[in-house]
C-alpha cells in the first residue's frame, strides 16, 4: 500500500460517511472493546439514546453471529475475517453494514430468512420475535432470534446480498441495516 | 443446607449480580452480552429457584440496560420460574428500574411484562443504576 492508497481509502470514508469500520476476525474481547468505542463516539456525535440503543443493539448482534458462525464452522482467522462498518446514509441515518464468508448452503437459508423479514411490519416482527424467543435453541441453527431482533430496530427493510468468492463453495454475505 | 449468597462484579458485557439469601433479593445491575448467556444466568435462574424452594419468595431488583438476544431468552427462562412460583402461590416480585432518558430500556421491560402475571413494575429513575 502506498500514500495515494491511503489517501484514497481516507477519502472514501469521508465521502460514504464512515464512522467506524473494522476488518479482521473478531473475538469476544474485540467486539466488546469497538463497542465501546462505538458508544463513545455515537454520544459524541449527538446521537439520541434511542439510536445510540439501536446501533450498538445491532452492531452486537450482527458481530456476535458472525463470531459464533465462524466459531461453528471452525474457520480459521483468514476466513473467520468480516467486515463492519457503521455510518450515516445519505439521508444522515444511522447504518450498520457487515460482510463475511458463508458456506454456499447456509447463505441459500439465510438469504430466504431475511426475504421472510422483509415483507414484515412491526407487529409481524414482533410475533415472530416472541415465537422464535419460545423456540428452544437449536446448536448450530443460530441467527433466528437476532436477525428479527435487527430488523425490529430497523426503520427500513434489511437488505443483503451474495458474491461469490474464490472458494466457489463459500459465498461472501452482506447486510445493510438503516437504524 | 441453607443457600449461599452470589456476588459477581459487573465486566464490560456481563451485569452485577448480589443474591442475598436471607433477604431473598436477587439484584441485577448493567449490561447483558456475554458470548454465553446461558453458563452467566444457569447458576443465577437455580440460586433463585432454591430461593423460592426455601423462602417461598423472591424479590427481584433490575437495574439492567442493553441485553442482546441471548441474554433476553435466559431472562425469559427467569421470568418463567417467577410466574410458575407465582401460580404455586408463593410471593414473587420484578421491580425493573431505568433512567427516563433510556426508552429502549423501558420497551425491553415492557415486553416482558406482557407475559407475566405477578408484580411487575418498570420504575422510571433520573439516574438508575447511580
Amino acid at each position: 500500500m502506498n500514500h495515494d492508497d491511503l489517501r484514497l481509502i481516507r477519502e472514501s470514508f469521508d465521502d460514504k460517511r464512515i464512522l467506524l469500520c473494522f476488518n479482521g476476525p473478531f473475538s469476544q474481547g474485540l467486539i466488546e472493546e469497538i463497542g465501546s468505542a462505538l458508544r463513545t463516539y455515537l454520544s459524541s456525535d449527538a446521537a439520541t439514546s434511542s439510536a445510540l440503543a439501536d446501533v450498538f443493539g445491532c452492531y452486537i448482534e450482527i458481530t456476535q453471529n458472525i463470531r459464533s458462525y465462524a466459531q461453528s464452522k471452525g474457520y480459521d482467522d483468514v476466513t473467520a475475517s468480516a467486515i463492519v462498518v457503521i455510518g450515516r446514509n445519505a439521508e444522515r441515518r444511522y447504518e450498520v453494514l457487515a460482510g463475511n464468508v458463508v458456506e454456499e448452503q447456509d447463505a441459500a437459508r439465510l438469504m430466504t430468512r431475511i426475504e421472510a423479514l422483509q415483507g414484515m411490519d412491526k407487529t409481524q416482527l414482533k410475533t415472530a420475535y416472541k415465537e422464535q424467543l419460545r423456540r428452544p435453541a437449536t446448536p448450530g441453527a443460530g441467527a433466528g432470534l437476532g436477525l428479527i431482533d435487527i430488523a425490529r430496530k430497523a426503520s427500513a427493510p434489511l437488505s443483503c446480498s451474495l458474491r461469490d468468492t474464490p472458494n466457489t463453495a463459500r459465498k461472501f454475505f452482506s447486510l445493510r441495516v438503516v437504524i | 443446607m441453607t443457600i449461599t449468597n452470589i456476588e459477581i462484579a459487573a465486566t464490560q458485557s456481563t451485569p452485577a449480580i448480589h443474591a442475598d439469601s436471607q433477604a431473598g433479593r436477587l439484584v441485577m445491575r448493567g449490561d447483558s452480552y456475554p458470548e454465553n448467556s446461558f453458563a452467566f444466568f444457569a447458576p443465577i435462574i437455580e440460586w433463585t429457584e432454591r430461593c423460592i424452594a426455601e423462602h417461598g419468595a423472591v424479590s427481584v431488583d433490575l437495574y439492567l440496560l442493553y441485553l442482546n438476544t441471548s441474554s433476553v431468552k435466559a431472562m425469559m427462562d427467569l421470568f418463567d420460574l417467577l410466574e410458575s412460583a407465582h401460580q404455586n402461590g408463593r410471593k414473587v416480585g420484578v421491580n425493573w428500574y431505568y433512567d427516563q432518558q433510556n426508552v429502549r430500556v423501558a420497551e425491553l421491560a415492557e415486553e416482558f411484562k406482557e407475559d407475566c402475571n405477578f408484580t411487575f413494575e418498570i420504575i422510571a429513575e433520573t439516574a438508575a443504576g447511580e
